[in-house]
């Protein structure tokens, strides 16, 4: 009995071992990180996909013996092209000797090419399917470039490149304000949805293409060559159609309620952008309503901030100054809101969610409206916006040390 | 049934009957000389036993006294016996035989034990436990003297079981001691002991102790009944009994506890459990056992509530790092590489870069090379100990590393393992979780979090299978018994958990009630009438 149950035992033990297990197994020195991919258009109409393979011995080697200096780049890149994604992407396997592995992939660069000719519709099915690719991969459009040269170019401080455009767009997002840190979960959202188009971060690689590749090029204290942040870029249909930039990208990113931190520059009497205003937290929010089966949007923000510069001797400490400055504070935003605004009507793309706030508000008159929100109804929108701003605290102290002189 | 499980079978029984028939109760010889070469005989003429033999100055009695030296009182013996009888003119009496022994055991030998022997069977018992025998020419019968002593280990503090409040006496070897020391702590004549002999060789005193009216009356029936059914040649500590009365003796994890504190014991039976004392060993069983009660400390029942409660939580998370921790790594880097953050995947990969093994085998080498320190640790003579931590150390922690056999990572992992596994108070318990944890690396290689969250499921369903003494061993989380909470991963104040364990005991209630401590009314500080500005005179 005992003798039966022991053999039982140990033939399960041995077929459980051999039959199955192990079939998904991969060690780690036989895995390619992929930390970002690049996708371009070339001239014949495929794509081409570049990606960024990390040389983990040499972005963490230091101390270990026998994984070799920091003589070499940080990453690898490699490129290949193909008529569909996973083409392309199966056919860099020629060229690297392990395993790509897709679940560290945290940045996806798409060539201005592609966006503007082709559109990126086509694209997101193969990475979406992928069962190692992630929907929280963040998005990024090169400006003026192709994503092979953006994925290409290396940089100093952090050593992955895809990890400084994560970080650079996470930081920038956060307190200036100009450039959205998006998904591509939530780029896939807008996309499909009517109401809404997609916003993306535009990335652009100034200077010398050709040292950007050279790890030379990092010794220096300012590389020839840097990858930043630039605008937005706004799409319509799938297909980006304008890039903006400056105050415009930021009424933008307003309207969309991703402001957290930035700063609002005002004129006091003749001197021009002298008081700042830093804005700490923020709430907008949009809402519709449909009479008469024409919509009408109002924008509601309501900020609160400190003052956290003044070039000019003004007593802070009487409230009427405060009053005052609040009030430059709800025009200047106003104004800056009303013409990013205005340009996404001009451009006849709802990059700002409208047609959204009008399907909550009234979805049967949005079911007529749907068809031809872009191009017909929301270029004539009416559009109230209302600001209300609140001056919390005035930094360390009240009465600038102008006043003394 | 093979052959030769049969084959064993049978040796048993023959050995078994072997046993019985050994020790026929029969009667002692009349002459005194005959008697003491029959015990020369039988002993075959050991040296460590010695026999007297005198002469009583008054009636020319022959009296003999045999003792084994080493395990009786040298001094007893010379003092209360041989001097007495050497001296006491009293023997004189009127010639039935009974009335010798029955003067020298109550006129002549002034000791606290003395009792009859009839047979052979109870002399030998009586000799080689330490007593006495004094036998008298021409009597049948003998008796025995309680002059047991000889060189003990004094109390010492307990080395396995260190506290950091509390007391520092520990068990010793001696029967007698250790049951006093744990006497001392309950004073109450509801502490019963009842002994029984144990080991057909080596007589083995057993005691159990428990409290009458605490304990549960079906516990002790079963422990007596187990204990009884105990065919053995020998019991020389408290591991032998264990093993043979435990209700699975399959299972890696031990459902008997054991310690070596008083204090720990009289803890255990007011809590209703029932302990084991065994003469020869410094440890001492108590039954019924719960899982929860091998990660519970000594030091638990004597710092604060919090403290205690959150240390207890610790050692069971840390028992699960000690279980999981290299099968976990091993399954992270192996099959699940999207669950590492991004930064420490490339730190992890670079590192085994030069590795050339897989990280299960990396695992296995590290895990085996600290086991075997490990055991050399313990087996080495203390003065040598030093070299093997320095050797241990050199080679898990430097040259591996550096000759690119195993990964820093990895080494990080095993310290953390091993560190963990002496997190958990009970020995017996932290090397259950060293087998198991090889059992879990393997699946983890197999399998990954797949394997491992089966496993899981498989050792919960293992522990929630086990009963000590009949009690369940996930007690109280499963059967789920909140009343009983208050004492398991955490330990409510002693105001709030007010009842003993539900499953042991037959009588819950162990306190009062409104135990909690308040701070007295305010004294000497009157209440004053507060007029506006008082506080603020500026």
């Amino acid at each position: 009995m005992m003798i039966k149950g022991l053999l039982c035992f140990f033939s399960m033990l041995l077929s459980i071992s051999i039959l199955s297990g192990c079939w998904s197994n991969q060690e780690l020195p036989d895995l390619a990180l992929v930390s970002a991919i690049g996708i371009d258009l070339s001239e014949d109409g495929e794509f081409v996909n570049t990606i960024q393979v990390i040389n983990p011995g040499n972005v963490a080697g230091e101390g270990i013996q026998n994984t070799g200096g920091s003589e070499s780049p940080p990453v690898s890149t490699y490129t290949e092209h193909g008529y569909n994604m996973t083409e392309a992407q199966r056919r860099i396997s020629k060229k690297v000797s392990r395993e790509l592995y897709y679940a560290h992939t945290n940045l996806l660069v798409i060539g201005e090419k592609l966006a503007e000719e082709r559109g990126i519709q086509e694209i997101f099915d193969a990475l979406e399917r992928d069962n190692e690719f992630r929907t929280t991969t963040k998005v990024v459009v090169a400006q003026d470039a192709k994503a092979e040269e953006i994925i290409k170019t290396l940089t100093s401080i952090d050593k992955i490149p895809a990890n400084k455009v994560i970080k650079t767009l996470r930081s920038t997002e956060r307190i200036w304000g100009e450039n959205i840190n998006l998904e591509t979960r939530g780029l896939l959202q807008k996309l499909i949805s009517p109401g809404t188009s997609p916003v993306i971060s535009c990335f652009r690689a100034p200077g010398d293409e050709e040292k950007g590749e050279a790890i030379e090029g990092i010794q220096e204290t300012q590389p020839p060559f840097r990858l930043q942040a630039s605008g937005l870029a706004l799409f319509k249909d799938g297909k980006l159609i304008h890039t903006v930039n400056g105050d415009t990208s930021k009424g933008i990113l307003w309207v969309l309620d991703k402001i957290k931190e930035t700063g609002v520059s005002l004129d006091w009497k003749q001197n021009k952008e002298a008081i700042v205003y830093e804005v700490i937290r923020q709430k907008t929010s949009v809402s519709a309503q449909v009479k008469n089966n024409q919509p009408k949007i109002s924008v509601e923000v309501s900020a609160e901030g400190d003052i956290g510069e003044t070039a000019v001797p003004i007593d802070l400490r009487k409230p009427h100054v405060l009053k005052d400055l609040e009030g430059l504070v709800e025009k200047e935003i106003k104004e800056n809101l009303l013409s990013s605004i205005k340009k996404t009507q001009e451009l006849q793309t709802d990059v700002l969610g409208f047609g959204e706030a009008v399907h909550r508000a009234d979805s049967e008159a949005w079911k007529e409206m749907k068809e031809n929100w872009n191009d017909e109804y929301f270029p004539e929108v009416e559009v109230d916006v209302k600001v209300h701003a609140f001056i919390r605290r005035t930094g360390l102290r009240n009465k600038p040390f102008l006043m003394d002189f | 049934m093979s052959y030769r499980f049969r084959k064993f079978l049978k040796s048993k029984r023959k050995y078994t009957n072997a046993v019985q028939n050994a020790g026929p109760a029969e009667e002692l010889y009349t002459s005194l000389d005959s008697n003491l070469s029959k015990i020369k005989q039988r002993t075959g003429n050991s040296s460590d036993i010695v026999i007297r033999e005198m002469t009583t100055a008054q009636e020319n009695k022959q009296i003999g006294v045999i003792f084994v030296e080493g395990i009786v009182d040298n001094r007893t013996i010379h003092d209360f016996l041989l001097e007495s009888l050497m001296d006491d003119p009293a023997i004189e009496t009127e010639g039935t035989e009974r009335d010798v022994l029955e003067t020298i055991a109550e006129k002549i030998v002034p000791l606290g034990e003395v009792t009859r022997v009839n047979n052979w069977k109870e002399l030998y018992e009586s000799l080689m436990s330490g007593l006495t025998i004094i036998l008298v020419d021409g009597v049948m019968q003998g008796l025995s003297a309680s002059t047991k002593g000889g060189e003990r280990r004094s109390i010492q503090e307990p080395p396995t079981e260190i506290s950091i409040r509390g007391p520092r006496e520990g068990f010793t070897e001696s029967l007698r001691t250790n049951t006093s020391l744990v006497r001392r702590r309950i004073k109450n004549p509801n502490l019963w002991v009842e002994s029984l002999q144990l080991g057909e060789k080596t007589k083995t005193d057993v005691e159990i102790m428990y409290i009458e009216g605490i304990a549960s009356e079906k516990n002790l029936n079963e422990l007596r009944e187990r204990l009884e059914n105990i065919n053995m040649d020998g019991i020389l500590e408290t591991g032998y009994i264990e093993e043979l009365i435990e209700d699975q003796p399959s299972s890696p994890f031990p459902t008997i506890h054991f310690t070596e504190r008083p204090d720990a014991v009289a803890g255990n039976l007011l809590e209703g459990r029932i302990a084991i004392f065994v003469d020869g060993t410094p440890f001492v069983l108590h039954v019924p056992s719960i899982f929860i009660q091998f990660f519970q400390s000594v030091d638990d029942y004597y710092s604060r509530a919090y403290i205690a409660s959150s240390l207890r939580f610790m050692r069971i998370m840390v028992f699960l790092i000690s279980l999981y921790a290299p099968a976990t790594y091993v399954a992270a880097t192996t099959f699940h590489q999207e669950m590492i953050p991004t930064q420490l995947l490339v730190v992890l990969s670079a590192q085994r870069e030069a590795v050339p093994f897989p990280a299960v085998i990396e695992a296995f080498l590290m895990e085996i090379t600290f086991e075997i320190l490990r055991e050399a640790g313990i087996r080495m003579p203390q003065a040598v100990g030093q070299t093997v931590s320095i050797v241990g150390a050199l080679v898990i922690g430097q040259a591996a590393v550096q000759a690119g056999i195993v990964s820093p990572a990895m080494v990080i992992i095993v310290a953390i393992t091993a560190i963990a596994s002496f997190t958990t108070p009970s020995y017996s318990m932290a090397i259950a979780a060293r087998l198991i944890r090889f059992g879990l690396m393997i699946v983890a290689a197999s399998f990954g979090f797949y394997g491992l969250i089966l496993s899981f499921i498989v050792i919960i369903a293992h522990l929630c299978s086990l009963r000590s003494f009949g009690i369940p061993y996930m007690a109280p989380l499963a059967p789920f018994i909140p009343a009983d909470f208050g004492d398991s991963v955490i330990r409510l104040p002693r105001w709030g958990d007010k009842e003993r364990p539900r499953l042991f005991t037959t009588k819950n209630e162990r306190e009062g009630s409104g135990q909690k401590p308040t701070p007295p009314e305010t004294r000497n500080i009157k209440k004053q009438q507060m007029k506006k500005g008082d506080l603020n005179d500026d």
